[in-house]
């Protein structure tokens, strides 16, 4: 549900990390902030508890700059991850153009994984919008440690819609901004 | 099936500009906005450039939405309106559409009363600007626009 507004010749767009607790989703914007030209980008908000764990949202505006005479902008949203924050997350599902789903790759972390998947898309359908102009990547993070499942396993799992898959370590950053690029494209593509 | 959008032409937004120019000046506000129910600014009328208006959509559609599930919860049909006095500004936040908020933000200066007044019957004419007729004029995106973004998105999202 883009916003686009041409008389001040702007298009907005909102992207959501989505996944369980501590999967990599604020990790993925603070990535993209500390590493994105700064003229770029807007400040990182984050309502998080005194742990740092997000309660809330996390909030990074990005701008892409002037593209055919129109400012584009993308907004850039995380979720709490914890199961117990389901109405919060439905709150920042709303008007949302681009999910990214980070899934923990840790095989310690699969029930969790499926749950929030799960939950996802309960969210989603519930909203009653049309999924088919949705963007939809899986992000496969935490690829740099060594407990984890095959992708072709978590693919299997997670990724009924047969969405782009990106391998990833939002610490390092590795695949942080291809996750980003390809979502964006998509959103682009499907809402134009 | 939603995901309509929201898409706003050159007639709307100036009718839009007048309306919160008149109504910054006849309630004494500082500081006026309207974003859209999903964080995302719309148009603004302010003394000075306020320079954390992304942020302060944002925040406002996030806190909004969060007071209707309150509504929500506690069984009253609907909470139109929110509210916050601090010891130097007060933010006024209520809902113009199911897609459009009204932010206005005044001095302890200002009284309360007449802010809301005023404010609830701008919101009847920017309803009708949302809603009416003239929001159907809709112009079309340039056919390049998404190759030309495509290119943009290589050059901004690197790691170097």
């Amino acid at each position: 549900m883009p916003l686009i507004n041409f008389a001040a010749r702007e298009i907005n767009y909102k992207i959501v990390y989505y996944g369980c607790g501590l999967c990599g989703k604020t990790t993925n914007l603070q990535y993209i902030h500390r590493k994105i030209n700064p003229d770029a980008r807007g400040k990182l908000v984050s309502i998080a508890t005194e742990e740092e764990r997000t309660l809330y949202f996390d909030f990074l505006p990005l701008t892409l700059g002037t593209v055919k005479g129109m400012q584009t902008r993308f907004h850039l949203y995380t979720v709490p991850g914890q199961s117990y924050y389901n109405a919060s997350r439905k709150l920042v599902l709303q008007g949302v153009d681009g999910v990214i789903f980070v899934a923990d790759s840790q095989i310690t972390r699969l029930d969790e994984n499926v749950e929030s998947y799960l939950n996802l898309w309960d969210n989603l359908l519930g909203q009653g919008d049309d999924l088919g102009k949705l963007g939809f990547v899986i992000q496969m993070n935490k690829r740099d440690l060594s407990d984890v499942f095959s992708v072709e396993d978590l693919n299997e799992l997670l990724n009924h819609t047969g969405s782009p898959v990106i391998e990833s370590s939002a610490v390092t950053g590795q695949g942080v901004f291809e996750t980003l690029k390809v979502v964006c494209k998509q959103v682009i593509a499907k809402t134009g | 099936m939603r995901r309509k959008g929201l898409i706003i032409n050159d007639r709307q937004l100036d009718r839009c500009d007048e309306l919160l120019r008149k109504l910054k000046e006849v309630s004494g506000s500082s500081f006026l906005a309207l974003i859209s129910t999903s964080g995302q600014p719309i148009t603004s009328a302010s003394d000075e450039y306020h320079p954390e208006t992304l942020s302060l959509a944002s925040l406002a559609a996030s806190s909004f939405a969060a007071t209707q599930q309150l509504a929500k919860i506690l069984d009253e049909s609907e909470f139109t309106l929110l509210f916050h006095e601090g010891s130097a500004l007060n933010l006024h936040v209520s809902e113009v559409t199911d897609q459009v908020l009204l932010i206005v933000t005044f001095g302890r200066e200002t009284q309360v009363g007449k802010v809301r007044l005023y404010t609830q019957r701008a919101i009847e004419v920017l309803r009708q600007i949302f809603e009416g007729p003239e929001s159907e004029a809709t112009p079309e995106m340039d056919a390049d626009f998404e190759s030309a973004a495509g290119d943009a998105m290589d050059d901004l999202f690197k790691d170097e």
